[in-house]
């Protein structure tokens, strides 16, 4: 057991933890954000991405034991239980989901290249967004409708609209 | 079968009404299977078969006893006697079971044969490794050739060769169809073995209460009454002592629309042991071990006129089934799916068609996105582009020719079809794809780099009822679907749907289509689902109905409610017909003269409260049910899909520059749900033509066991899809709703194959178009340059 | 999937690491980016008894050092798009490692890694043999340099020891006037070559005056062309002839066969991928000259 402190979304917990258990099943079980989906546990799939300190990172190729004074932020951060993010809100405009589960995944990918985007005030063609999202698999929607969604939240937050 | 309905005001139906689910589904409060947990749970891990083919000597656990943590084992021997059984019952057909848990015989890899339970999944996953299963070898039954091979291995005991089923449809004089023929076209046709993976996997826990005697069951399901029936019988429980709730359902597209063995040991385990019991399947296991798809081969004849006229057409269709039958759509289902919808939207009368299901050392094949359906469609129309080809028509003007004019039009085999717009879709085709076809003609002389564009004519068999299934004799015997609409004191309505929603939007197409009934906004429904405690018997989630018998239903009965509301609102204001009272805006108010009116939120109140109120003779209450049954042979959905492809010659890479749909579902509820719909079953219908493959070698060992090698679309390679609707109404439904979840899957195949065609100049006659087979047909191109 | 037990120990520096190494020898493995050591222990195909974690080493620059460039073992592989020296003088690696999976992934794997688990199609395996690096591998003992191309050895096989970890690589600079390019093929983007195709020119402003080609997926580490440089050596950067050179030095290879690609059709794509690789580095050395 390896004695590991995490802040997940701002919540601080010291963890007495087998070195095994993934990133993902401690922030499932342990701090109960259930947000965090395992699609395929081997990092092929994008559902289990989560930020560690502020970057985007599979959690299922993450010991938690690896993350000891890391800030990790899930979806249930982004914009709360109202889901007010403003990629939130464009995923709801566009219907850039249907069954929801690799949502989170491409939420917390996506979001901050929004921000990158919208930092350097542009707006990338498709092709560039899809690249962006290429790690992350939906098997329900075709994708355009969240290469629409990511292209809406960009043209919002250069507009200045605030992500909440 | 449904009285003239009234206030059908349309504001909420086909209006672009944003999601209600999105919210718990994006903020992370959405609650999938893995999500559930019980106090003193056991976690189930499988022990399964790592060869294909083989009778079991032992299944040794006895390396678990020298374990410092506990564990339960239990193994084919404990659970002798309890089966999964899916039989139709028609000549031609034979019988197979499935063992909870492989008692003799190992069937394919990924055959469970023992489950270890224990306090935590990782420790469970420890344990499985040390259950060894002693076998000895058996010939392997790999593929369909070997299924039919003289001295094949039959994979049950009693049973002659390997064979499921074989069977005959036919209609018309097929030899006079021939003698009349100036063409006979005959090709093969190949579709390869694929598998349907939502990004959940399944997964099912069971719980059972010693004092109630209630089983309670949750599943990653699209059909939780039919588990809850399966149970039933199989363990003997009364069925009104068992709940199976589907939670929040991580995508399905009919892999988790069977009943699966596993779902009838878990609750059998929970029952043993008395505790709590959680599986949730792993990637691994979802790819070898769920249900696999397609794996057809069609020899298809046509006979055709001088003039360009179908005249008939024989069919010979075989499916890989692989190694059990599955419940309740059997073994005969997807062959049998293939050789009813081989006539598709074509106007002759003469076929005659031969399917199997042949049993192979396999994965089962179950249901998926289209059903037969992609197989068939790719057949009928590659075949339709080499008639045309042969005849010298365009492959358009071959299909405007033969395509069904004049509705009702009762087919060959005797299915009668509503009225579509199959001309109106292909000459609305002909118009978007114009500069495209140009841009392919002038590719022609390119030695690098071909644009094709090809085109795939198509209808589906949509929302279909009970007619059609009493006559496969299957065990999924009826389908109606159902739903209970109920106004509370405040005016909020809550609908129990017997549907499961795992992504199709039901909780706002429903709610919207009961908002248009009581005359109250689309937010105040809330629509509950996938609990058989919460909703009335359904079949399930399945076959393209939630629109048109899920909406139906609940537009049914909805109305009921209103009519009833209207007759309160009559009273209490006095006005003699209530046919003159309209419920909109949350108030029933008078055709007329809208200052005199009832807030709803009233009306309820003096259903079920102030019953004082009511007009004389009036029982309380504000509940209705309505179970909505399909046309006997269902609302026919057309569609046209036409892609445009770019090859290099040189490598095979093809790019997919456009694609385009054009569709008609007849009345739309929701047009971002119906555009989301379509768009993501063309991209699974695009991963059925290029890339998605399920592999086994000649041992039978599958070899694309992880998303490294079982690919997948990722957004990078999907083309934009271009998507247009005619709305043909349909009489059958109450809504005029057409079915439309599978048809985007449907076309891509034959679209893309007919693209291909186009661009190389050469004949597809299988899939996947991979890189490495569109290498191969570009041999010739790449000789002429 | 999930991974067999283990034990982890957070190494601070490198000599640490290395002394942890040396301790548990065949049962340790360093983890760097995690994103091919944690799939195939989530897959119970590697069980180490346990993990090294390198991350917190200082083994992440980039710099010129005399005649070289020095690429520490944990830089990551979304990094080198921001390494204008990366750019300038190996045109080839710059292109090459575009094409290393998705941006998560990228933002996460390491040189070091990705050399170590030495999967047959990836694409830093290739480029250092194409580009001649040296691997600097140090355990307890000490530190040896290892030629990249007695490095690779076969699928997952490197000629790494027990207790031996990468620190970083050193890649020759180009003595003369240079260019290169890297073409690729896969099925989506992100995934493991099929076949990938490397090529390095030296030139004189007007013709080739020596040529490098590696592939990858022809064998199960990547593959020098033999005659790559006598094939091409006096050709103008105008005309190249690079079909011919590409069917002639790839001739008589037999690739690796298997339901994903069979051996012809690989042997296919190496001809055309070596062919576009050489045409544009000729093209990009004209237009530098
Ligand atoms: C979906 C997916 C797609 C991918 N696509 C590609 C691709 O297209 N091309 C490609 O090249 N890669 C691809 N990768 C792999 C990725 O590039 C990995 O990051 C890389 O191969 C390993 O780097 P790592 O730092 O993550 O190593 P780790 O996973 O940490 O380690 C890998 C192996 O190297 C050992 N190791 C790590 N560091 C050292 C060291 N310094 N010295 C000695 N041994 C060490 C470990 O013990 C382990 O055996 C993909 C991965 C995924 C999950």
């Amino acid at each position: 057991m390896s004695k590991t402190t995490i802040t997940a979304n701002g919540q601080t917990k010291n963890l007495s933890l087998e070195p095994r258990r993934l990133l993902a099943d401690v922030l499932r079980e342990d701090f109960r954000l259930s947000g965090v989906h395992i699609g395929c546990a081997h990092g092929a799939c994008g559902a289990c991405t989560v930020h560690v300190d502020g970057v985007p990172r599979l959690s299922c190729l993450t010991f938690a034991v690896q993350c000891d004074g890391a800030e990790i932020n899930t979806v249930e951060s982004l914009g709360g239980d109202d889901a007010h993010h403003l990629l939130q809100r464009a995923f709801r405009e566009e219907h850039g989901l249907q069954c929801g589960y690799c949502t989170p995944g491409f939420l917390m990918t996506m979001a901050p290249y929004v921000e990158e985007m919208a930092a350097q005030d542009r707006m990338p063609e498709d092709a560039e967004i899809r690249h962006a999202m290429s790690g992350n698999i939906c098997r329900c929607t075709g994708y355009q409708s969240i290469v629409a969604a990511v292209r809406l939240a960009i043209t919002q937050r250069r507009n200045g609209e605030s992500t909440q | 079968m449904n009285a003239p309905i009234p206030n059908l005001s349309k504001r909420q139906i086909g209006a672009r009404v944003q999601r209600f689910e999105d919210t718990r589904l994006m903020s992370g409060a959405a609650k999938y299977i893995a999500d559930i947990t019980l106090p003193d749970m056991l976690h189930l891990s499988f022990v399964r078969s790592q060869v294909a083919h083989a009778k079991i000597l032992e299944v040794d656990t006895s390396m678990l006893e020298d374990l410092d943590y506990p564990v339960q084992v239990f193994t084919g021997k404990d659970t002798d006697g309890l089966s999964l059984k899916a039989n139709q019952d028609l000549p031609g057909v034979q019988r197979s079971e499935q063992p909870l848990l492989a008692l003799d015989r190992l069937r394919f890899v990924g055959d469970p044969a023992a489950v270890v339970l224990a306090d935590d999944p990782y420790l469970a996953e420890d344990a499985a490794e040390l259950v060894f299963i002693d076998f000895d070898p058996l010939p392997v039954v790999a593929t369909m050739e070997q299924a039919l091979a003289e001295d094949t291995t039959p994979l049950f005991d009693g049973w002659t060769g390997n064979k499921f089923v074989e069977r005959q449809m036919k209609g018309g004089d097929l030899e006079a169809a021939r003698a009349q023929a100036a063409h006979v076209i005959r090709r093969t046709y190949r579709n390869q073995r694929q598998t349907g993976v939502p990004m959940e996997g399944r997964g099912v826990i069971a719980d059972y209460d010693k004092g109630t005697r209630v089983l309670t069951l949750w599943s990653s399901t699209q059909m939780p009454h039919l588990v809850r029936t399966y149970i039933c019988e199989e363990l003997g429980l009364p069925e009104s002592r068992i709940r199976v709730i589907a939670p929040d359902v991580g995508g399905g597209f009919g892999v988790k629309g069977q009943v699966f063995a596993d779902e009838v040991l878990i609750a059998w385990l929970a029952i043993q042991t008395g505790r709590p019991v959680k599986w949730v399947e792993d990637r691994r296991e979802n790819l070898i071990a769920s249900i696999h798809a397609r794996d057809h081969e069609h020899t298809l004849e046509a006979y055709v006129s001088a003039e360009g006229r179908l005249l008939g057409l024989k069919a010979d269709i075989s499916t890989d089934v692989g190694a059990y039958s599955t419940f309740p759509f059997t073994a005969g289902g997807d062959p049998g799916m293939a050789a009813k919808v081989m006539p598709g939207p074509y106007d002759f009368q003469a076929y005659e068609a031969t399917f199997r299901a042949l049993a192979t050392n396999k994965c089962p094949l179950g249901t998926y996105r289209g059903v037969g359906r992609p197989s068939a469609v790719f057949s009928q129309e590659r075949l339709m582009d080499v008639i045309a080809q042969e005849i010298g028509m365009d492959p358009i003007e071959f299909r405007l020719k033969n395509v069904v004019k004049e509705f009702p039009y009762k087919n060959v085999l005797g299915f009668t079809y509503d009225p579509g717009s199959y001309e109106e879709s292909l000459l609305k085709m002909r118009e978007l794809l114009a500069e495209d076809i140009k841009a392919a003609e002038a590719s022609k002389a390119s030695p690098d780099s071909r644009i094709g564009v090809g085109i795939a004519c198509f209808i589906e068999q949509t929302a279909h009822g009970t007619g059609d299934f009493t006559k496969r004799r299957s065990p999924i015997e009826t389908g109606y679907i159902s739903a209970r609409v109920e106004m509370s004191t405040d005016g909020e309505v809550l609908i129990g749907l017997g549907l499961q929603s795992h992504g199709q939007g039901l909780e706002t197409t429903c709610a919207q289509v009961a908002a248009d009934a009581l005359g109250v906004g689309p937010q105040r429904v809330f629509v509950r689902h996938g609990d058989t405690l919460t909703s009335p018997y359904s079949v399930g989630t399945w076959g393209s109905r939630g629109g048109p018998l899920g909406g139906g239903a609940v537009h049914i009965a909805a109305n009921k409610i209103a009519d009833k509301l209207r007759l309160i609102a009559a009273h209490i204001l006095q006005v003699a017909d209530p046919a003159t009272i309209q419920l909109d805006e949350n108030r029933a108010s008078v055709i007329g003269d809208p200052a005199r009116f009832v807030p709803i939120p009233e009306l309820a109140r003096a259903a079920l409260r102030n019953v004082d109120r009511l007009p004389e003779g009036m029982t309380p209450g504000l509940t209705e049910e309505f179970s909505l049954d399909g046309p006997k042979d269902g609302t026919y959905a057309n569609a046209v899909h036409a892609a445009i492809v770019e090859i290099d010659v040189k490598t095979g890479k093809m790019k997919l520059r456009r694609f385009v749909v054009v569709e008609d579902c007849g009345t739309i509820l929701n047009p971002m749900i119906v555009d989301g719909q379509v768009r993501g079953g063309v991209v699974q219908g695009i991963g059925s033509a290029i890339m998605e493959h399920m592999i086994y070698d000649e041992e039978g060992q599958p070899l694309t066991t992880t998303f490294a090698d079982y690919l997948m679309p990722l957004a990078t390679e999907m083309p934009e899809i271009d998507v247009h609707h005619i709305e043909t109404p349909t009489p059958l439904t109450p809504l005029g709703a057409k079915g439309l979840g599978e048809g985007g899957a449907i076309g891509p195949p034959a679209a893309i194959a007919n693209a291909v065609a186009n661009a190389l100049g050469v004949e597809v006659e299988a899939t996947p178009l991979n890189a490495q087979a569109i290498w191969r047909l570009a041999k010739a191109t790449r000789s002429e340059g | 999937m999930r991974p067999a037990p283990f034990s982890y120990h957070k190494a601070e520096r490198l000599d640490q690491a290395l002394a942890l190494l040396a301790e548990f020898g065949e049962d340790a493995r360093p983890i760097a980016g995690g994103q091919s050591l944690v799939p195939m222990m989530n897959l119970r195909l590697a069980r180490p008894s346990h993990l090294v974690d390198i991350n917190a080493l200082d083994l992440d620059t980039i710099e010129l050092r005399s005649d070289h460039l020095h690429i520490g073992a944990l830089v990551r592989h979304e990094r080198y798009a921001r390494e204008s020296l990366i750019a300038q003088h190996f045109p080839a690696f710059a292109e090459g490692v575009e094409w290393i999976g998705h941006p998560t992934i990228r933002r996460r794997g390491t040189l070091g890694g990705s050399i170590s688990h030495a999967d047959p199609t990836a694409e830093l395996p290739a480029l250092c043999v194409l580009l001649g690096a040296e691997i600097i591998a140090q355990s307890a003992e000490g530190s040896r340099r290892i030629p990249a191309a007695e490095f690779f050895i076969s699928a997952y096989v490197t000629s790494l020891e027990a207790g031996e970890m990468v620190t970083g690589i050193d890649l020759p600079l180009p003595k003369g006037k240079s260019s290169g390019a890297f073409e690729e093929f896969a099925e989506r983007s992100g995934d493991f070559a099929i076949i990938s195709a490397g090529v390095t020119l030296e030139h004189d402003g007007r013709a080739i005056t020596d040529a490098r080609v590696v592939w990858s997926g022809v064998d199960l580490a990547p593959v020098m062309a033999e005659r790559a440089g006598d094939l091409l050596r006096g050709k103008p950067l105008s005309a190249p002839e690079a079909e011919a050179a590409a069917q002639a030095m790839s001739a008589g290879i037999t690739p690796l066969d298997d339901p994903m690609a069979s051996a012809e059709f690989r042997h296919s794509l190496i001809v055309e991928l070596t062919q576009r690789a050489l045409t544009r580095a000729c093209e990009k050395a004209m237009q530098a000259s």
